[in-house]
Formats: structure tokens, sequence, C-alpha cells
């Protein structure tokens, strides 16, 4: 009899375990709803496979420094998945979630795929956009979220930037008399890049909108090929989007192990290939050649090249009383 | 479109033209019959009218296509483009006000969000965190007293008004759990910190309170000062500690149909606070308390009122330095005269217990309350001819009731009126009789001796037993000012047909009239 009801335990135990469901939370920036939704499916499947516990991913989305931010207060995330590294170093450096050498723990400094700046213009170009200094010209109305809350936003800021300093030999006054114009053509900023695609395809303002090349993407697919155009500028930035667990999250979580698989498997080949249907760059290099055509060749230059570091470029460009502070308040 | 409907109307007015022509011809011949030009229309061979007419219309023609290319010419002026550009101008510009207007929406929502909140109203001033994790409460007591004796000769009960209390109270929460408490008195005659806890609230099964508080003991010192019935506690309350210091386990179970609470204090005299706020004995008091409202969350209406329970204290009091008893200061009446004090050289020597069965109902305005309490305290006299030790069993009892005449609901924890006081509405607030009996039972023990010096107690001076009867009406114009007027009456009894002395307060029954100002919010 005891026999019995030890093995009636063990059989509870085992169905209980085998029942065990885990969830994480993804603090996200805006323009990666759609990528994660289908990621997250597929390592669900990946995991119950492997492991036979299910998953559930949360999502969470908004502009990249906001997010980041929110973590910061003591939203509960076990991965961030942001747009940019230093929003994470801010994490690390404020709330100490997380190690300061987050980056150094998966390939690629943390970052599985990549993008870039690129232009959305109206069916037919009717403003003749081509590159950067046609944005900057004087009737041309802009659509770009506020740098001080997104990260496409100061992708998109150093992208133009990094142009002008290479049109003008590294002339940083004329970079920024250049960054100037193209901000005042800017009518509306909103606050992340999601809001910024609305602002420009559903809300009809501006004649261009400098969008992550995905959300550009997605733009056309989700308002109609026949209302938009991408234009792909002559130079951008290789935007470099990083995902990081939250330590001490997902220890009090008891998902630490689950949120390590769940970043580690973007870099899995099923992980690439959604990033890349997404049009997000790949790493793998195999699955770019596959998806080579979703993406325009152009020259990409990067932020340390450019600009030293995430550290160098938010002091002097996007903190209080930095370039785009000066720039913006005296329109 | 303004010059396509210009176009339009020019081509239709011609074609009008075209077809009216021999009507007017018609007319034209009719009245040239009477007219200025007959003779030119008559005299035109009729050979010749249909070339004539042919040559008109082709002329017609010619001026239409003349007109046509005029508004086709208005159509591709600038002016026309410039109208065009402004328009889509404005529109850009409507547009943008528009999306400029929704960030900001969203902005302020998301800020008032993160911002943190101020309240000020009936229930007092909060300032919190927009997580309302941390929380920031000012309240205020203020009760201006007075007292007036009546057959006292002028002689114990000093007539006047007093500052019973005054105090601001700091409350709140620090992050999210802990709830805090500050509560200096600067009433009476000296200021004193009267609570000053805090609450680590894990669960509502599971809370843990530090600090100087209210010991679970007596149902109407636990009452709030706001709340109870008089101006001043009864001759039971006299029993039971008032403010402690120490630490305590509390918890509501069975979503509140049942509540406990027990701790470790330093150990209070019967009715009385720990002022100096450290401790005057090794010795420490274990505090309980057991509190029953079965029927709370039932819909039985007549039987949601009803609590019940008991509280109790054990401790084994050893005064540690000479300037400490650990014995009351005395026992008082009402109108707060002592009418009972233990000799001096007495201390508390042993074992104090406490025990109080207690109960209240609340059903509509009805009111009733009322609670039995034991102090039983081992005292000793250090006489040089050898100690008296006396086990004292005191006792005491009240029940009190009360009734809202206007019809709110009575309750334990405050009165709202249904209408506040306001006379150009002909609302006058909520007003409520009440009436209390109590009394204290002091045991014989301590008056025995051989004489006056060598009992505990003074025969002649202090009371062996008191009752007190009172009544009173309290009117509540709203939730934070209560006005009440009640009247006591107190009498002794003396230890085996002793006398008391003239100027001793038991010598004869106290008469007071109380009145009371509340400010409570």
């Amino acid at each position: 009899m005891k026999t019995f009801f030890n093995l009636g335990l063990l059989a509870a135990f085992a169905v209980s375990a085998s029942a065990a469901e885990v969830k994480l939370l993804n603090v996200s920036y805006d323009p990666t709803r759609e990528l994660y939704t289908e990621y997250n499916a597929a390592f669900a499947k990946y995991w119950q496979a492997k492991t036979g516990d299910s998953v559930n991913v949360s999502q969470s989305h908004g502009g990249s420094g906001k997010q980041a931010q929110s973590v910061i207060q003591g939203l509960d995330a076990d991965v961030v998945t942001l747009a940019l590294a230093y929003d994470i170093d801010a994490i690390a450096s404020q709330s100490h979630l997380l190690p300061a050498n987050w980056q150094t723990r998966l390939p690629n400094n943390s970052t599985p795929y990549t993008s870039t700046i690129v232009f959305l213009v109206r069916k037919g170009n009717p403003k003749g956009i081509k590159d950067w200094n046609d944005v900057v010209k004087k009737g041309v109305s802009v659509v770009v979220p506020n740098p001080k809350t997104s990260g496409g936003a100061r992708w998109a800021y150093l992208a133009a930037y990094a142009y002008a300093l290479e049109k003008n030999n590294h002339d940083d006054a004329a970079a920024r008399s250049f960054i100037t114009k193209l901000y005042k053509n800017v009518p509306v900023l909103d606050s992340g890049a999601r809001g910024a695609t609305v602002t420009f395809a559903k809300n009809g303002i501006g004649d261009v909108l400098l969008a992550w090349e995905n959300e550009a993407h997605l733009a056309l697919k989700e308002f109609g090929a026949d209302k938009f155009e991408i234009v792909t500028p002559s130079l951008s930035i290789l935007a470099e989007p990083p995902v990081a667990v939250v330590d001490k999250n997902a220890k009090r979580h008891g998902t630490l192990a689950v949120s390590q698989a769940y970043l580690k498997y973007l870099y899995s080949d099923e992980g690439q290939e959604i990033a890349a249907k997404n049009f997000y760059r790949p790493r793998n290099e195999a699955v770019a050649a596959k998806y080579a055509g979703n993406f325009t060749q152009l020259k990409l230059v990067t932020l340390d090249s450019e600009f030293g570091s995430w550290a160098n470029a938010q002091k002097t460009h996007f903190a209080d009383q930095g370039v785009f502070d000066q720039i913006y308040q005296s329109q | 479109m303004k010059t396509t409907k210009l176009k339009q109307l020019i081509i239709a007015a011609a074609v009008g033209t075209q077809v009216a022509l021999p009507v007017f011809a018609a007319d034209s011949a009719v009245t040239g019959t009477n007219g200025t030009a007959p003779a030119e229309i008559a005299a035109a061979p009729a050979a010749n009218d249909n070339s004539a007419q042919q040559a008109e219309i082709t002329a017609l023609k010619q001026q239409v296509e003349a007109l046509v290319q005029k508004v086709n010419a208005l159509e591709q002026k600038p002016a026309s483009a410039d109208q065009t550009a402004t328009i889509s101008d404005l529109d850009q510009k409507v547009r943008i006000l528009q999306r400029q207007r929704e960030i900001d929406q969203d902005a302020a929502v998301a800020k008032s969000a993160t911002a943190p909140k101020l309240s000020l109203g009936q229930n007092g001033f909060s300032f919190s965190s927009a997580d309302t994790n941390f929380v920031l409460q000012l309240h205020a007591v203020l009760q201006l007293d007075s007292r007036t004796f009546f057959h006292d000769d002028n002689a114990k009960g000093v007539d006047g008004f007093l500052l019973r209390r005054a105090r601001p109270i700091i409350s709140g929460t620090v992050a999210r759990n802990f709830e805090y408490n500050l509560t200096p008195d600067f009433g009476g005659s000296q200021v004193q910190i009267f609570d000053a806890y805090t609450i680590y609230h894990g669960a509502p099964e599971f809370q843990v309170e530090a600090g100087k508080f209210k010991p679970p003991v007596g149902l109407e010192a636990l009452q709030a000062d706001v709340n109870t019935s008089f101006n001043e506690r009864s001759l039971a309350t006299d029993l039971v500690p008032n403010r402690d210091l120490g630490l305590a386990l509390k918890g509501e179970l069975f979503n509140g149909a049942a509540s406990y609470t027990v701790g470790i204090f330093n150990g209070a005299s019967d009715y009385n606070s720990t002022v100096t706020n450290t401790f005057s004995q090794n010795s420490k008091a274990v505090d309980a308390r057991l509190f029953f409202q079965p029927w709370k969350n039932s819909d039985l209406n007549a039987l949601r009122g009803l609590g019940f329970g008991v509280g109790g204290s054990y401790e084994n009091d050893q005064p540690a330095t000479n300037a400490t008893t650990g014995l009351t200061p005395g026992y008082t009446t009402d109108g707060q005269q002592r009418f009972y004090t233990y000799n001096k050289n007495v201390d508390a020597s042993g074992v104090h217990w406490r025990l109080s069965p207690q109960a209240y109902y609340y059903y509509g305005p009805f009111g009733l309350l009322g609670e039995y309490v034991i102090s039983d305290q081992h005292v000793s006299n250090y006489l040089p001819s050898g100690s008296k030790n006396v086990d004292v069993h005191n006792t005491a009892w009240e029940i009190s009731g009360s009734w809202l005449l206007t019809g709110e609901d009575a309750s334990y924890s405050g009165i709202t009126p249904r209408k506040n006081f306001d006379p150009r509405l002909n609302q006058w607030g909520a007003w409520q009789l009440v009436a209390r009996y109590a009394n204290l039972n002091v045991d014989d023990d301590v008056f025995k001796g051989s004489n006056v010096n060598t009992s505990l107690a003074n025969p002649t001076t202090s009371a062996d037993g008191a009752q007190a009867f009172a009544f009173g009406l309290n009117w509540y114009l709203n939730k934070n000012i209560r006005a009440n007027v009640s009247f006591s009456h107190t009498t002794f009894s003396s230890y085996g047909g002793s006398s008391f002395t003239s100027s001793s307060v038991p010598a004869q029954a106290e008469n007071t009239l109380f009145t009371r100002i509340q400010l409570a919010f």
C-alpha cells in the first residue's frame, strides 16, 4: 500500500513537472512587435520540444529610452531587447539588474540582428527625395520621432549626422548646420518609431519618414505598396539593437535558464530566418544570402567609427543641453 | 472644382442661347412689326433667312469656343496652383496640429501616470507616489473640552476648559507594505509621543507591528479617541494598559470574521502610558487578544454588527529602579480625578495578569458595547517590620448604549452623518443619545492592615469601589466636526465602613458636566 502511495505521489509530481508553464516578459522597443510575436511562438515550440515546459512570453513595446527607464523603475523584465546598447547600459548602471559587461555574453556584442535607417516617401516620391541632402531642403516635411525617447530616432539622427560629416570632410560645424536644417523640417516629434509611422502613414503628415528599415517595409505591407515607397540613401548607419537577460529579475522569477535560452535562440537558423523575414538584417551569413533580396545594399557606417561610442554620442548629442536640445529648442 | 463648374455654366449658357435663338428671333419679328426695326427683317428676302441664321450660329459657336479657351486658360493660371498649394499647406498644418495634440495628450497621460498624487478631503491630506507605494498623510485631532463639577464645594474638581487632545498625526506607507504612524500630543500638561509605530503588511492574515501603540487588551481602550461615546473612557478602562512599547503579530482571518493580536511589550501599568519611551523593568509582558465577528460578511443584517472576544495580558512585574513602582498612578473618575492610589513604598512585586471578555453589537442606529476586566497583580509594601504581600484582584465592567436619532448606522469605528450640517439647506447633521454605566471594585485586601501605614492603600482617601452613570448627546456636524455634551454621576464606596477625609476625592459623589468640540480629519 505504501509503495503504491509513493508511486502515486511520484506520478503526481511528474505530471505537475511536465505541466510547468514559464512566463517571461520581453521589454522591447517600438517596431519589434511583429518580429517577437512570430519569434515567441517559434521559441515556445522549440522550448517545449526540448524541455516539455511551455513558455508564455509577454511583450512590452515603446520608445527604447522610455522602456529602459521603465525597467529601471521596476518593470519586471526578464529580458530586454532594445534599440541601442546605451539603453541597456543605463539599466546596468542605474539599477544594477545586470552586469556592466552584459554585451560580452552573446555573439556580435549581443546584437543578433542589425538594421539601418531608410526613407519612406509617398508613392511617386513627389518631392524627389533621393538622399539626405534632399531631406534638409526647404519645404520638405520630415517625420521622425524624438531622439530623447526613441532609439530609432537616435540612429536616424546619427545617420544624418554621419552623412553630413562625410560630405563635409568631417567638419563638425557643417554637420551641425545640416542637422539643424533637418530638424527645422520636422513638424512633430513622436515618442517612438511606431508613433512616427502612424503620423506619416495614417495621419498623412510629412513628405518623408526617417524609419527603421524593417518599419518601412512593414508600412508598405500594412498601408499598401501603392501608397508609399522606400528610398535608400547613399549612406546610413549600421544600427545594432542589442538583447540581454535582466539577471536579477530572471533569477527572482526562476527564469534565468529559459531567459538565456530565449536570447540564444535568436542566433539559431530559425531565429535568424524570422528576423530576416521581418526585415531585420540577420547576422548569419547563409540566412543573409538567402534573404539578400529583402535588403538594398548601401554604405553603412558604424557608430564606433563615427562617434566613438554610445556614451560619447549620448553625452554630445542627446544628453540634456546636448546638440539636439540646442538645435531643437532654438527653433 | 470652381473653374470646372464655371466652364459647365458657360457651355450651358451658350447652348441655351442657341436653342433660344429662334424664339428670340420670332419675338423680334413680332416686336418688329410694332418696334423700331421691323423694316430690316421684314425686308429680308425669304431665301436669305437660313444663311443668315447659319452665319449667326457659326459666330456664336466661335464665341463659345473662345469662352472655353478662356476658361481653360483660367484653369491653368498660376493663381489656381497657388490656391491648391495653400489648401494643401493648410491641410498639412491642420493634420500636424491634430497629431501634436494627440502626442501632447499621450504625454500628459504618461506624465500623470508617473506624477505624484496630492489629495485633500475629509480624510485628511495625502501625498503619494504615482504607484502609491509611498504615501504621506497628515491628519489632526483637536479636542477642546470643558468640565464643570457640581456640589464639589469648589475644593476638588476644577471647572474650566482644557485642550484634551491636540495631535497632529503623520501616517502613511513606505515601500508599499510598510505602514507608519507618528502621533505626538500637545494637549494636556505635557507633550508626549502617543503613537509611533510601523506595521508590515505581509498579508491580511500576517502583519507585524513594532513601536509604541495600544496593547491588545481593552475593547474601549482600543477604540479610536475620536469615536468614543463619551469624553472620557469608563472605569473599566482604568484596569487595562493604555500605550506600550513592543512588537506584535496580528492579522485578520476569514475575511475579517476573526482577528488576532499577540505581542511582547515592556508592560504598562493599569491605564498608563509609557511616557518616557524607554523601559523600567527587566520583565516583559505578553498581551494578546482574539476577536470574532462571525456574521460580518453574511446577509444576516441583525447579526452582522456583533463582535465578541477576549483580551488579556501576563507579566511578572519587577521594577528595576526605585523611581518606578510598576503600579498604576491611580484610578480616575470620569472627571479624571483620582479616587484610588496605592500608598508610598508599595511596589509591583510579581505576576500581573489581566483578562477582559468583551463584546459590541451594532444594528442600524443602535449600538451596545460592554466589557469586563480583571486586573490581578501581586503587590508588596516593604515595611521595616517585614513586607506585606497581597495578590490584588481588581475588577471593573461597563456597558454603554447609543442611539442615533437621525437614523445613521452606529459603528465602533465612527459615525458618518447622512446629511452634513448646513442650516441653509435645513440639514442638521447626525444626533446621537448615549448612556453608560460602569463599576470598578478594588480588592479589599489592599486596605487591610493594622493602620493606614501598614495597608497598601489608605481607606480614608481611596475608595473601595466606584460606580458611574453617564448620559449625553453627541452632535456630528459632519464627518470631521463633532460636539458633545454629557453628564456623569459617580458614587464611591469605602472599605469596611471607613470614612473618607473631607478633602479626598471620594468624600462625595462626583457630578460632572462635560462638553467637547472635536475636530478630526
